[in-house]
This record gives C-alpha cells, structure tokens and sequence, in this order.
C-alpha cells in the first residue's frame, strides 16, 4: 500500500518553514526512486507547532516532531522508508488527542477528525474520508427532514452566544423571499483565538460542506465564507477548495443532479474586528462601514440585502457533516444536556502546551489546562483565567473547578465565547491585562454608539492612568458605574461584552487594583508607576 | 462577472498598488462606476484598519498587540521595531520599505509573541530576531 | 380595515397603542417624557446616543426608545434607577470632549445637549479633561465657506447632520469617517466643503443639536432668546418653502430655519432661503421716494411723489390715452399686492396694458395648458410626487432651480426606486443621478418628445382607455406621427434612437408618471408648442388627474402662479376670467364701479418695442427689472429711454429704477404680510419677520394711494380685506382667506369657506374643455429663430445657478451669496474649450448679433458640445445683451433659450 507523509502546514507551522521540509522530503524521495510509492503532503495543524514542523506518516500512524533539518529529512527516508522502522528519536505520540480519548473515552473527534489526517488541498481526499457523505445524505432528506435533524441534535452556535441552529436555520427556511443566504463567520478576531483558522487550514471541505447543507435546509443558493483579511493561508486553501468543489460540480447548478443549487464564495475583511458581529459583517460584505446593525430585524429574516440569511461560526458549520452522516442521536453521545458536541478551545498565555483541543462539552477546565495544556509554565502558580476572548469572563484559580458547558459556566458568569482560554500566572498584573484588554475595545469599537466609543476610550484612560500610579479614589466607582452603563446600552454586543473582564478583576482582584490606586504600587512589579 | 462591493474595489485598488494605499484616482473611479458619492467611500475606506489613503511601505509590518503576544513580550518588540526602523507605529520608514501598525490579534497567539509581513507570519519571535527578519527583508528588497 | 393593536404595560399602567409604534411614540402619545439626543424622527434613527433607554422586563439590556418597536405584552419601565443612571453616564460621555462653553456659545438656549445637561443636573462630565478639549486638534479643514462653521469639539457623533444630508438633502456630502474614538464628521479626504457637491442647503446645520455645525452669518448676532421668530414664506423660488425668521433686536434678520411642513419642505430649504435674507438688511435699501431733475435723483416726500406720479399719469391718460400706460405687476409681490395694481390699471388707468414676468417665464405654460388642458397651472402637489413611479424632467434644471423639489424628487428616487428621466442640452446635477439622462439639441424638444410619443404609439403603450373617454384629436396627432422618421430625429436632435425608446418605454410603461418641466421648454418661439407636446405625451398614456401622474411646470418666482392668478396678465382678470368676455367685465365693472377696457393689453415682451415706436408713453413698474430682464436689452433701453414718465415702485435702485423719473421705495417681502401661491396652487400666509424699513410702504399701500390721488379712492385697511374683495371676484379663490391659511395654506381652485381645497386638477381626467376632454394637438417640429452658422457658430443657452436670484438685486446684496459667486462665467464643454484652445477661467467676449460681452470661462462637463451657457444674474456681464427677442406668437415669450453666438479670446 502507497504511504503519505503529512506534513502540518498550518499558519504556524509554516512559520516554522514546514513548505521547506516539503521540499526536502520530496527532494529526498526522489532520490532515492520512492516517488512513485509515497506521497508527500500537506495537512492541517497537528498540535507541534510549538516546537517544530510535525508530520504523520500513513498508514502506519507514526507522527514525528519537530523535523527541523535536513538532516531530520534524510534520517526519516532512510530508515522508514528504506529500512521500515520507525525513527524513535523523532517519534512523538498523538499527545493531546490520545490523552484525551484514554481519560474521556472518546473513539474519535468530530470536528478536527480529519485535521492533520488529510490533506487540506485535495478534495478527493476529503472525499475519501466520506466527505460530502453527509451533503449527501442531506440530499435524500427533505429539507425539513434536515432541519429537523439539526434541531434533534441540540447543536447550538460556536460563535460566541450558543443559539441553536436548528432553530436559526429553520426561521430562515420558513422566511419567503426570492434570495436567501448562508453566511460562513470566519472573522475570528477575539485576541487569543485561532480555532477556526485551524480548521479552514486543516479541513476546508468540511465549511463547505456545512454550508451546502444549510443551504439545502433553508432554500438559500448563494454562500459567502467572510474571512478576516489577515488569514491569508484560511482564504488560499478555501478558495482552492471552493474551486475544487465547483469542478466535481458540488458547487454550482444542479448539484450532483439534483434540483439544489449552490454558488459560494470568499470575501475578505480588511482589518476591523467588530465585523464579526453578524449585522456588521452583513454591511462589510454589502462594501459599507462594518458599523452593527439595528436588531430586530434579525439577520435569518432579513439579513444580506435585506434578504434572510443564515450566519454561522466556522465551527458550527464543521459540525453539521458529521451530524448529516451519522446522525443527531450518535452526536448527542457527546458532551451533557443542554451543550451536546465538542468544543474547540484556544489555548494560550502561561502554559506548557499551546494550541487548539477539541473536548467534549463538559470537560473540566481545570483539566484543560492542567492535563491537556501541561500546567502553567515554569510550574508557577495559577493567577486567573480569561475564559472566551477578551470580551468573556476573568475566573479565578477556585472557579476553574467548573466543567466547561453553557449551562455550568452560566453559573459563574461566564461561557465559552469564541473558546479561548488565556491563562496567567501568579506573575501577571491584573491592572497590566486590564489595560491590554481596555486598549483592544478602545481600538476595535465601532465608534458608531456613544457608550462603546467614548465609554471604551475613557475605561482605557482611566486604567493607563491607573496603571502609572495616577489613579484616585473615585475611579473604581466610576468605571463600575461606567461598565454597568456600557454593558446595558450599549448598540451591540462588543460595547456590551468590552467591559465584562475589567468588572469581574475589579471585583475579584481589589486588593491589587487598591495596590496600584492607593499605594502606587504594582504587586508583582509590571506596571511603572510614577511615586 | 459578480458584482463587486465598495469593499472590494477599495481593496483591490490597494492590492494593485506598490505603496499599498489606494490614490484619490482609485477614488474618483470608484465613485463613477458605482454612482457612491465620495463621503461614502472614504467613510469605508478609513474605517477599515488594513486599508489606507495614504501612501504606506512596500512591506506593512503588522506587530501584534493582542492579549497573549503582550504577556509574552510583546512591548518590548514594538519597541524593537521603533528603533530599527526609526518610526512610530502608523509610520513609514524613510526609505519607503516599511510601515509599522498594531494588530489587535493576529490569531497565532500560540506561538506568541507574533508579527506579520505582509501576508507571512513571524511567531515566537526574540527581540534578535526581529532584528534579523527586517534585515533579511531589507537585503532582499535590494537585491 | 381595522387597525392592529397591542397592549402593553408602561410604567405599571395598561395602554394600548397602533402596532408598529415605537416605544418613544407611545410614550409620547400618553404624555410620558423620553429625553433624546441623536434621534431625528423620520430622518436620523441610528439609535446611537443612548439617552433615550428604557427598561423593558426580562431584556438583558435597557432598550432604546427611539427605534425599539412595542411588541404585544411589553412591560416598559421608564424611570427606574438603572434608566436613569445610564442616561445620566451617556450624556456624561457625550460631554466627555465637549467645552464648556455655553456663555459664548450661539446655541447656547437653543441647544438640546445643553437643556438635557440642565435635565440631568450634569455640570461638568466625570470624565473631562480640559487639556484634552483644548489639544485635539481643531479640525477646520473643511469649513471654509462663507455659509457653514464646523466646531468639532462641539460634535457629540450624533450623526443627524451626516443622515440629514443624505436623507433630506440627499447629497451626502459630509460623513462618517475612522472609527471608534478616531470617528468624525468630515468631507471626504477633508476637502473643503465648497470642493464637494454640497449644496449649501444648510440642512445638516438645522439637524445638529448642539453649536457644532452653526451658520457662520448669524455668529456673534445674538442668541436664540434675543430673537424674534416669525413663520413665513421665503422669498425666492416658487416652491414656497415654509421657513422661520429670527430677527434680533435691531431690526435684523439673522438666521433663517426651514418648517416641518410635510406637504411642502417638511424642515427643508436651499441655500437662498436659508442663507439668502440678508438683502432686506442691506444698505442699499430704498427708503425714500426719489424724484429724478435734471437727470439726478433727489428726495422727495411720499406726498410730493404721489401727487407728482398722479398728476403725470394723468396728463399722459387724456393725452394720448389709457393705453399709452403699460403697468408692470410682479411675481415679487403679494396676491393682495397684485390685485391692487391690476385693479389700478383696469379701473384707474383704463387699460388692459399689464402684465408681470410670468410672461418670460411660463406664458407658453398658461397658453399650452389652456389649450389642451383648459387651466394653465401644475396639476398635481409636491406631497404627491412621492405616488409617481416615473419622474419626466424636461428642461428644468431643479437641483439648482427648484432645489428643494430636486431633493423630494431624489428622495423619492432613493427610497422607493423610482425612475428619473432627464432631457437637457446640459448635464445637470439632477441628469447626474437620472436613470435615463437625454442630452439633446436646444430648441429640440417638439422632435424628442414626437419622436418618444411615435415609439409609445408603436410599441402600444398607449392608453387607449383613458383617450376613449377623456381626449380627442388623437387621430390627428398618429396621422401626423405616421410618417415621422426616427432616425431624422434622432439626428436634429443629436440623441441616440436608442435612449430615446428607453425614455419612451420607461415613461409609456409607467403606472403613474409625471412631467416637471421649465424654462427649457417655455422660453422658445415654440414654447407653446413644446407645452402642447408635453400634454400630448401625458394625455396618450393617461397620466393626468391621479396622485403621482400629472404636468407640472414649476412655478419660477415666489408669487409668479399669484400674480398671474390674480390678474396682472394683459388678457384676463383675476382668476383667468377674460376680458374680452361681456359678463366678466360687466361683473367687475360693478364691482369697481368704472368702465373697464374691453381689449387685450400689451404683454410685457412688447413694451420695448410699443416704447420705441411711440405707442406706449408711460411704465409704472411695480417689482421688476426689464432692463435686466428682457431679452436684448440695450433695445429695450432704448425705448425705455423714449418713454415720456417712468415710474418704479422697487426696494432697490435697480437697473430700470435708475432710469426711472420716480422710485418709489417699498417694504420688501420679510417685512409685509399677505399671500404668496406656489408652484403646486397653494396659497400661503406671509407673516411681517421685521418692521418695515422707515420710509419705505407696502406695495398695495403705495399704487392705492397713487389711485387715489388720481381720483379713484382705494382705502384697504389691511392686505386680509384685500384678500377679501379679490375672493369675492374670483371663483377659484372664493374660499380664501387670511384666517383660514393660518396652518398650511390651500391649494386653489378652492370654490367656498369649506373647500379644503384641491390637490389635484383634473381629477378622473375631466378638463376645463368642451365635454370636459383634453385636446390632443399634432405638432410640428420648427427650429428656433437663430441657428448657428460660420459666423456664430455656438448655441448660447441662458438661465440660472443655485447661488443667484435673476437681475441678482437681492442675491448679490446677500454677501455670503455673492462672496461665493462673486462673477458670471460661461460654461463651455472641455472639446470646445480645447478647439478654442480655452483654458479654464480664462476671460473671453461672447458676441451675438445683439452685442457681446466678456465674461471668464468655466470649462465644464455640463453642456452639450456645440453649447454654451451664461446666466443672467450679473449686471456686469448681463446675458441679456445678447438673447434673442424673437418671441412665440402665442404666447409672446422670448427665445430666452437659443441664440447663436462667438466666443473669443481676449
Ligand atoms: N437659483 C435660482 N433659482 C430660481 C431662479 C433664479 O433666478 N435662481 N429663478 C426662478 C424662476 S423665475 C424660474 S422661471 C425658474 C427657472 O428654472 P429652470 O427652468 O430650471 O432654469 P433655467 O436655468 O432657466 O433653465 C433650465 C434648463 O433648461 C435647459 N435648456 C436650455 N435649452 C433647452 C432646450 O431647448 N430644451 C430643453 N429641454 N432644455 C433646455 C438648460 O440647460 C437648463 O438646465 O427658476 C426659479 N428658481
Ligand atoms: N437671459 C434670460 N433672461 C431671462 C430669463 C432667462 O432664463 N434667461 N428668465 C426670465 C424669467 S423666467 C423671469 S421670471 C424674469 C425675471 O425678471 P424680473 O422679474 O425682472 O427679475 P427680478 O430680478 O426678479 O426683478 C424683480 C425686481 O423686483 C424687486 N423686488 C423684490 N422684492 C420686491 C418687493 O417686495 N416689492 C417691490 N416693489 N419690488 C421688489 C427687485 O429688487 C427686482 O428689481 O427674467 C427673465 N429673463
Ligand atoms: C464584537 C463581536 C464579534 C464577534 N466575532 C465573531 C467572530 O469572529 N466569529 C463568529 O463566528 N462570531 C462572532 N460573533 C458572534 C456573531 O455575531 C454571531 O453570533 C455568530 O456568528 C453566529 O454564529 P453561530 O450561531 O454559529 O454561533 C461576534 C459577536 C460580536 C458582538
Ligand atoms: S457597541 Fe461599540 S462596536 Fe457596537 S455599535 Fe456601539 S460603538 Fe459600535
Ligand atoms: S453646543 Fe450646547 S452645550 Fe455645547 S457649548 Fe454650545 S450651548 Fe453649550
Ligand atoms: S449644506 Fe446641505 S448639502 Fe451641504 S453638507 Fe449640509 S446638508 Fe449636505
Ligand atoms: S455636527 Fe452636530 S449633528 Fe453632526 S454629528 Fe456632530 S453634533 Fe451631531
Ligand atoms: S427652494 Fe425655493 S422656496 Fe425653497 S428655500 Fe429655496 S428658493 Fe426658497
Ligand atoms: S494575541 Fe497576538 S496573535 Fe493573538
Ligand atoms: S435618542 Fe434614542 S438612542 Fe439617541
Ligand atoms: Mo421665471
């Protein structure tokens, strides 16, 4: 049997120049005539990015990392390929993934399962791995019958608020207009999460896929994939895969021979984070100002152009393949009432492994950061937790004992957000991030709404000056008072949430913010403060 | 042909430039073709941050602000970027090759601290080895 | 159909509203107080300011009022801690970079951000930090006209200036630029504003709520408490904008606001009725009656004056007779102003010799219209354009002429999508915008509109129905139209064929179209026949008599319907009766008590020429200015300058005034009251803004005191009892009077006291022709009197330009008005420039067979090659030198439109 070598080529491998170890192994299997027998390509992320370019090689399931050089190159033909053992200093377990599938018991994962599997630039082997099986399967079903299985499955939105999909889909379905669209929110800008980068890196079909069957469900035949300028590699290999689609004619008139037909296409941001908000992504893909829209109306009854639309996170969307495959009763074997699947999080900050997991709902945070994200660096201790983005929630070292589900983290006034999880240490300062966190809303608001635009400058103002030991008294009254009004009156959701972390560490973290106010003094020594 | 939007006819007349702005010309044209009045256009086109009216480097240098890039270093690297290239953030340097800006999250924060070159990521990033890319840049412009 | 409702709860008590409210209206309608800051109803509905919140039960965040829509079962609570903390928090961030500088601000009482700081006792925001106001760079960039100031520390980003402008205005030339906390209002690129396509409208200026956008000419006059207001009409064109005056304490106009009307402007105006006031302040200001000796002007008294006019008249009356008096009316002035002069013709003069500029205007209208039509006025309202699906502008250069009709036009374009065929020799801002922009040959128009009526025939659009019941001569006009040669029309009027079917098909397949059409149509030797034309087109596709479908020549000057209504015409007695007809004059001759002359007077257009050959020996002019006016007028000079006795009755010395041997100082129109009728029939009530200026009098009060002193008393105590006698008189103003316009006027015919008056004429197509059927007339196509040749190888067009008003007596003496326009120019076509090898701004002489003169080019991609044009506003370089006194033979309006001239350098 033919052998592929995959190579992680992801943003961040690539970094790690993972193209030149293509070259390489190419290069080197050639020479050795091996050409005709292996294959080399690339592959979504796979979890090594950190230290190196990592590949796997099939069917054998070896994964090595980090292959750095040319010789790591000449060694692994040599001695796989030619001598047929496995390179055991190069050898690195399937780490995350496999731990996780000892502890929870998980045969496979749903999202991610063909991220560093297949490659990202090849449709056929998307195919292979019964892609397009579930669009299929959807073609069979009428599209209530669709709808109806979305709904069963309890699939709720992975962008942020959790709003069922089944029930977003079906109001567009039932809206009559002569135009619907599906809307694909790949505008990933909350800072500390790549989530869905890695899965348009690794899996680009499976967007597509997702798309054509929210297309069929709901009676729209146009698409559009807005993807934030910045993710360039997102954007290559969707358009390539979109291209690919059209040739086999997934895409196009009368797909496979049916009745349904689909255009889809890319477009870019340009660099404004708020047009992830879904009624500013609609005026950025008509060409406006990325400024919010008034809600209601909603965008499943009257989205682009007016017309209803469908607009899903990424990440939604790669869960509906496998749930038009193998159904919603198979999929709500994972996760727990009321946040069934997995999630995809984000990891970043203080921690001994970086990267994207994906773990069923339910999972403790706790062991997500201590299991699966090896604990915190350098084996400090644990200060805080920023759960969501930046616009979600701070936790504490004694809340982090919560697994991770809507319904849970509702509990502590927190959810998933845009799943990232920023983790600090006892060395960070809560003012210092504060500020980080100030400066971001400050720079990203719309400016359309005086609460978020004035309201986000002056938190930030505040808390600069705070932060260099100018700070008075009456401050921490104010921006409470300040965050309580941006919170209920601001137009959308990102002058609502901005406030959210710098409320919760006044709160949680007085002592420290007193420190700074009243002593002049950082705790932990980051901030300069002028005596 | 699909229809553009103001958006795209804005980005494309940026991608078609070597300073990377889009020229009042770009404008003008755009306006006539899509009966939007200027007001309109500028509006769009100074509320996207990737897009510019004025003239910018051959290379945009895309330094990462976000949360995770500032707790691992990331100040100090802007700084870095100041004083080798001798310009503030916003600015082009003298010879034209660079023009600094802060990204609020370039979505690698995993290997943070990150910058972006145009569209190539740099991650875990030293301040030696910004050093080094910019000179690597510099020496191959010449070229 | 019964209304849906919904029950809701508002602060614990049970209501229950129309759905579709918002919570704002509903509380409003039950007199619960919402503050607002940013909301604009109907105009500005961003919901950005946050003031306006209230606490809806089980809603995450507190709702804002403005543009949340009541939804069955809401709980409301409007006055909980948490409402009014986050007001109080917005209002303190909206002030975060604003001054305090309400003691020297000129908003200061008439400022919504300052009495809603008062509200909420906010005297400095938390959050100021005076260093910061006074760094942030003052970005005046863009406010360097004479009209608008721009203070952007005073700007909260409400945004009502920017929606304004492109929903009122719809010309969005200012925006929204940056983001977040970098986000102002600006130009594009910061251009000066006068560099855009602003129109100076000043509509943004009325919408801001704070002294950020204010209008520079009333800075440091005073504050809104110092003034006077006072509803009135403006001045200017025959849109009859409703608009407020504020007069301060010397007697000055100062600012000027549009109403919110809805039938009308609804808050609108253009730059002259916003900015154009100033000329009633002026200096220049006649203010005593002047008596010319020894070619020199002195003082004289109004007794000396009237008794010298009276005594002169009278020679001139039994010497050579009445009709050796022509009397100039005016469009300037009143109804009650016009009824008096007229009235002082026929009865005190004896003779039929009056008339008023409707005769270089809109005679051919009146002429065409009565012919086809049987009434010569527009058929339908501005409130009804909105009801048209297709909008036919033929000669009518709106957005500058009738600009706030342009803006409802555009409006209705942009809103609802309806289509805008324009038909011009000149790309006019409103072509810019047309769906179908036709740019054809002057003096073309009877072969464009026979050529899109031969297309509308062919291709069956007519409709047959609506000509059946409602038109005759149908027959005629498709014989004549059998043989019409496309492509021949296609060439006299240099137009593609296939443009002209666009128009055709877009016009002949609309449900309801109307036609606005002006100066381009009428001012031809075939003016009447280019009206008759245009009823054509509207009579074979039946719109005509319904909302939206209808005819309507824009009325020019702001009382120009008025005076023709009321009678200072040379052929009928108020309300269009004839006075040739026995009954009419036997009527009024009751009335008046004296004989009255039973033939047609002399039109305006011939005073010249009657002057120079004799026939006419005396001109009392009331409120015009044929020496500026006229067509060819170093001809009309001439005669003028025969005449034995000239009286003009002006507010300033106007051209024909300084020939004049009597000039009689009157009250101008801010300061008078009576009625003007606009464009659309509607009579509107003028209201005195500011005493009259000492030694000046009202127009009906100066040519009655004239009567009287020549014998024939006329004692009219007020302009209401004038209004009174001509309603008695004229069936189509019977029910108008002074008390009942107090609202918002009434559109004429209006036949009693409880005649809500007429919005439409013709409805259900019944015309004041025999059966009650418009007539269809065939028409001919014939070139205008002068074409080009070798010799004058250009076609000089004249008209208007937004920022100038006619012989420019009052715009030219508004300085904001003249600083930015200061001097004439041609406009002249970048291939003729460059065959000319003309350079932009550079002075040329333009020469006709009339004389020439010189004025700076203005190179342009407005005019049709081959055409030029020149307004008429400037006495320096007046344009009038050179037109063509050739006139329609109807309706003796000139061909103001179509002259052949030479352009050189010089
Ligand atoms: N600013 C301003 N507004 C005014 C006035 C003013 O003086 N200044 N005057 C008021 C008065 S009294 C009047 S009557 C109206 C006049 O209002 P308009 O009639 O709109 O003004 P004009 O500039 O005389 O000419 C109108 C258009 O006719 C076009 N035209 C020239 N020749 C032809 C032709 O042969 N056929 C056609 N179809 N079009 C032709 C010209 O290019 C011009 O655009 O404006 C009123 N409003
Ligand atoms: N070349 C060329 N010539 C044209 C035209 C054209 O298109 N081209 N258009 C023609 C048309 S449509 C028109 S309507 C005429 C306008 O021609 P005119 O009516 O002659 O022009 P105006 O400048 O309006 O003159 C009005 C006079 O009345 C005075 N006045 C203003 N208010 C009052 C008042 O309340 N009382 C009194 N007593 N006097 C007052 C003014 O000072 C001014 O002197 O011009 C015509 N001439
Ligand atoms: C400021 C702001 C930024 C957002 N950014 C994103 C984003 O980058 N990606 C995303 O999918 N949703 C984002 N959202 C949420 C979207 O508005 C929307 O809820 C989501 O795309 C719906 O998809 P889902 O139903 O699949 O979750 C953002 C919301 C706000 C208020
Ligand atoms: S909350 Fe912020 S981002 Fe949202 S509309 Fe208001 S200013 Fe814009
Ligand atoms: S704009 Fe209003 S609040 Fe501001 S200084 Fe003027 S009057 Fe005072
Ligand atoms: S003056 Fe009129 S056209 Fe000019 S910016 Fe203001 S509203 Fe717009
Ligand atoms: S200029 Fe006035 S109307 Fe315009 S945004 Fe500023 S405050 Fe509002
Ligand atoms: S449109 Fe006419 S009536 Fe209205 S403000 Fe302007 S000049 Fe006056
Ligand atoms: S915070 Fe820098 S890449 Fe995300
Ligand atoms: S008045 Fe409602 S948000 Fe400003
Ligand atoms: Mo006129």
């Amino acid at each position: 049997m033919k052998h592929r070598i995959l190579i992680a080529e992801d943003s961040k491998s690539l970094l790690n120049r993972a193209k030149e170890i293509e070259k390489l192994f190419k290069k080197e299997l050639e020479k050795r005539n091996l050409s005709e027998t292996v294959s080399v390509l690339p592959t979504g992320s796979l979890g090594y990015e950190d230290i190196g370019v990592a590949l796997v090689i099939y069917p054998d399931n070896v994964l090595y990392a980090p292959v750095n050089s040319k010789e790591d190159v000449q060694t692994i033909v040599k001695e796989h390929f030619v001598d047929g053992k496995v390179v055991k200093k190069l050898q690195k377990p399937f780490k995350r993934f496999s731990q996780i599938e000892k502890i929870m018991g998980i045969q496979q994962r749903i999202v991610l399962e063909n991220v560093g599997k297949i490659s990202p630039e090849d449709i056929k082997e998307y195919i292979a791995f019964d892609g397009y099986k579930g669009f299929e399967n959807a073609l069979k079903t009428s599209p209530e019958g669709v709808i109806k299985e979305i709904k069963d499955s309890e699939l709720r939105g992975r962008g942020g608020a959790g709003f069922p999909t089944g029930k977003k889909w079906e109001f567009t379905a039932k809206a009559k207009s002569d135009k619907k669209y599906i809307i694909c929110n790949a505008d990933e800008g909350e800072p500390g999460t790549f989530k869905d980068r890695t899965i348009m890196e690794g899996d680009p079909h499976r967007v597509i896929e997702g798309m054509l069957i929210a297309g069929y469900a709901t009676g729209a035949n146009e698409g559009i994939i807005y993807i934030r300028g910045e993710y360039a590699l997102s954007i290559e290999r969707l358009e390539n895969a979109i291209s690919q689609a059209y040739d086999l004619g997934l895409l196009g008139n009368n797909i496979l021979g049916s009745n349904f037909s689909f255009d889809l296409q890319v477009k870019k941001g340009a660099g404004a984070y708020v047009c992830g908000e879904e009624t500013a992504l609609l005026n950025s893909i008509e060409g406006k100002r990325g400024e919010p829209r008034k809600k209601p109306p909603y965008p499943p009854t009257a989205g682009l152009w007016g017309k209803p639309t469908v607009i899903n996170n990424v990440e939604t969307l790669a869960n509906i393949p496998v749930i038009m495959r193998k159904g919603a009763e198979w999929f709500k074997q994972f996760g727990v009432p009321g946040s069934y699947g997995t999630k995809l999080f984000s990891l970043n900050g203080d921690l001994n492994w970086k990267g994207v997991v994906e773990v069923p709902f339910g999972t403790n945070l706790s062991f997500i950061i201590n299991e699966i994200g090896g604990g915190l660096k350098d084996n400090l201790s644990l200060k805080a937790v920023i759960l969501g983005g930046v616009s979600g929630s701070l936790l504490t070292p004694n809340e982090i004992n919560t697994p991770v589900d809507f319904n849970s983290l509702a509990k502590i006034e927190a959810g998933p957000g845009s799943g990232s999880i920023t983790v600090l240490s006892e060395k960070r300062c809560i003012v210092d991030v504060a500020k980080n966190i100030a400066k971001f809303f400050r720079h990203e608001s719309c400016g359309k709404c005086t609460p978020c635009r004035v309201g986000t400058d002056q938190m930030y103002k505040i808390i600069d000056r705070i932060s260099k030991g100018q700070g008075e008294g009456s401050d921490i009254q104010i921006m409470e008072k300040l965050g309580r009004t941006m919170k209920l009156t601001s137009f959308c959701g990102l002058g609502q949430t901005a406030p959210n972390a710098i409320l919760q560490s006044l709160k949680k973290f007085p002592d420290e913010w007193n420190a700074h106010i009243f002593d002049k003094r950082c705790p932990v020594n980051v901030c300069r403060l002028e005596a | 042909m699909k229809k553009t939007s103001i958006l795209e006819d804005l980005q494309k007349a940026e991608s078609h430039s070597k300073e990377n702005y889009i020229t009042f010309k770009d404008v003008l044209q755009i306006s006539e073709n899509k009966k939007t009045p200027l007001s309109k256009i500028y509006g769009v086109g100074t509320f996207y941050s990737m897009l510019s009216f004025k003239p910018r480097g051959r290379h945009i240098i895309r330094i990462c602000g976000g949360l995770a890039c500032h707790l691992a270093g990331g100040d100090k690297l802007i700084n870095k970027l100041k004083e080798v290239l001798q310009v503030d953030v916003g600015e082009t340097t003298k010879d034209g090759l660079f023009t600094l800006e802060e990204n609020s999250c370039l979505g690698l924060c995993s290997v943070a601290p990150v910058m972006m070159i145009d569209d190539e990521p740099y991650g875990n990033l030293t301040e030696e080895k910004v050093e080094e890319i910019i000179k690597s840049i510099k020496e191959g412009t010449k070229k | 159909m019964e209304e849906k409702t919904v029950k809701v709860k508002i602060n614990g008590k049970e209501y229950e509203f129309p759905a579709g409210i918002t919570i704002l209206k509903a509380c409003e309608k039950v007199g619960i107080h919402i503050p607002t800051l940013c909301y604009l109803e109907g105009v500005s509905e961003e919901g950005s300011c946050g003031v306006c919140v209230v606490e809806v039960k089980g809603a995450r965040t507190l709702q804002r009022s403005c543009i949340t829509e009541l939804l069955e079962g809401m709980e409301i609570y409007t006055d909980t801690p948490a409402v009014k903390e986050a007001r109080e928090m917005n209002l303190e961030l909206a002030l975060a970079h604003h001054p305090l500088d309400c003691m020297t601000c000129d908003k200061n009482g008439d400022c919504l951000l300052q009495d809603l700081a008062y509200e909420f006792n906010v005297k400095k925001s938390v959050f100021l930090d005076e260093s910061e106001i006074y760094e942030k760079e003052k970005q005046t960039a863009w406010d360097t006209n004479p009209f608008i100031q721009f203070d952007p520390q005073k700007c909260i980003l409400c945004r009502r200036c920017v929606d304004a402008c492109e929903n009122q205005a719809i010309v969005e030339a200012i925006g929204i630029a940056m983001r977040g906390i970098d986000e102002k209002v600006t130009t594009p690129f910061n251009l000066p504003l006068e560099q855009t396509n602003c129109q100076f409208c000043g509509e943004c200026v009325q919408a801001c709520p704070t002294g950020a956008l204010i209008e520079k000419p009333r800075i440091g006059k005073g504050r809104i408490y110092d003034f006077k207001a006072t509803d009135t009409v403006c001045s200017y064109c025959g849109v009859g904008c409703n608009i407020r005056l504020y007069t301060d304490k010397n007697n000055n106009i100062v600012m000027a606001k549009g109403l919110p009307n809805k039938l009308v402007n609804d808050t609108r105006t253009c730059v002259k009725g916003r900015f154009g006031f100033e000329y009633v302040n002026s200096k220049d200001r006649l203010t005593s009656p002047l008596i010319k000796e020894n070619g020199k002007f002195r003082k004289a008294s109004w007794d000396e004056a009237i008794q010298y006019i009276a005594r002169k008249l009278t020679e001139i009356k039994n010497k050579y007779g009445s009709d050796s008096i022509g009397v100039l009316g005016s469009s300037r002035c009143t109804n009650e102003d016009n009824y008096v002069v007229q009235k002082f013709a026929r009865a005190v003069i004896g003779t039929n010799n009056v008339d008023n500029c409707a005769r270089l205007c809109h005679s051919s209208t009146v002429t065409g219209l009565k012919m086809a039509l049987g009434a010569g006025a527009a058929t339908n309202s501005i409130d009804d354009i909105k009801d048209a699906d297709v909008m036919f502008i033929i000669g009518s250069n709106m957005t500058e002429t009738h600009p706030v009709i342009a803006q409802i036009v555009k409006k209705h374009q942009k809103d609802d999508g309806a289509k805008i065929i324009v038909c011009d020799p000149r790309k006019t801002d409103i072509a810019k915008v047309a769906d179908v922009f036709i740019q054809h040959n002057p003096g073309t128009d009877v072969a464009l509109l026979n050529a899109i009526m031969k297309i509308i025939i062919d291709e069956d659009l007519v409709d047959e129905e609506f000509i059946k019941e409602h038109a005759v001569g149908f027959e005629q006009l498709k014989e004549e139209l059998k043989d019409f040669d496309l492509s021949e029309a296609s060439k006299i009027t240099g137009v593609d064929l296939n443009l002209i079917k666009q128009a055709a098909e877009i016009y002949g397949q609309a449900k309801n179209a109307t036609i606005f059409y002006t100066m381009g149509i009428t001012q031809h030797t075939t003016g009447t026949d280019n009206v008759l034309s245009i009823a054509n087109l509207a009579l074979i596709t039946g719109n005509l008599g319904r909302e939206g479908a209808g005819i309507n020549p824009l009325r020019g000057q702001a009382n120009v319907q008025g005076a023709c209504d009321l009678g200072a015409l040379p052929n009928v007695f108020p309300g269009y009766q004839s006075v040739t007809d026995e009954s009419v004059r036997e009527k009024f001759e009751q009335a008046w008590g004296v004989k009255l002359p039973k033939d047609v007077g002399l039109p305006v257009s011939k005073f010249g020429e009657a002057a120079l050959s004799g026939k006419l020996k005396a001109v009392y002019v009331m409120g015009e200015n044929p020496l500026m006016s006229e067509p060819d007028i170093n001809r009309v000079r001439e005669g003028f300058e025969k005449l034995e006795f000239i009286v003009v009755q002006d507010i300033f010395l106007s051209e024909t005034a300084q020939i004049a041997d009597v000039v009689l100082p009157a009250a101008a129109a801010y300061e008078k009251d009576g009625t003007f009728t606009n464009t659309e029939r509607r009579v509107q009530l003028l209201r005195v803004a500011k005493e009259k200026l000492k030694g000046t009098k009202f127009d009906w009060e100066i040519v009655s005191e004239v009567a009287s002193a020549m014998g024939y008393p006329m004692h009219y105590k007020n302009s209401a009892e004038i209004m009174d006698e001509a309603a008695s008189l004229t069936l189509s103003y019977a029910g108008i009077h002074h008390y009942r316009l107090e609202k918002q006027g009434i559109q004429w015919p209006c036949k009693d006291d409880s005649d809500p008056g007429t919005k439409i004429l013709h409805r259900n197509g019944h015309f004041n022709k025999p059966n009650g059927r418009g007539v269809i007339h065939a028409v001919k196509f014939k070139p205008p009197a002068e074409l080009p040749d070798k010799e004058y190888p250009f076609v000089l067009t004249t008209g208007r330009i937004l920022y100038h008003y006619h012989t420019g007596n009052e715009s030219r003496r508004v300085k904001v008005l003249d600083e930015f326009v200061p001097e004439n120019y041609i406009e002249i076509s970048k291939k003729d420039a460059d065959k000319l090898n003309l350079k932009d701004g550079e002075i040329v002489k333009v020469t006709t067979r009339r004389g020439s003169i010189k004025v700076k080019t203005r190179v342009s991609d407005r005019p049709k090659e081959g055409v030029v044009f020149v307004s008429f506003h400037f006495h320096e370089a007046a344009a009038n030198i050179l037109t063509n006194p050739a006139l329609d033979p109807i309706a003796n309006i000139p061909e103001y439109k179509v002259a052949a001239c030479r352009i050189e350098k010089v």
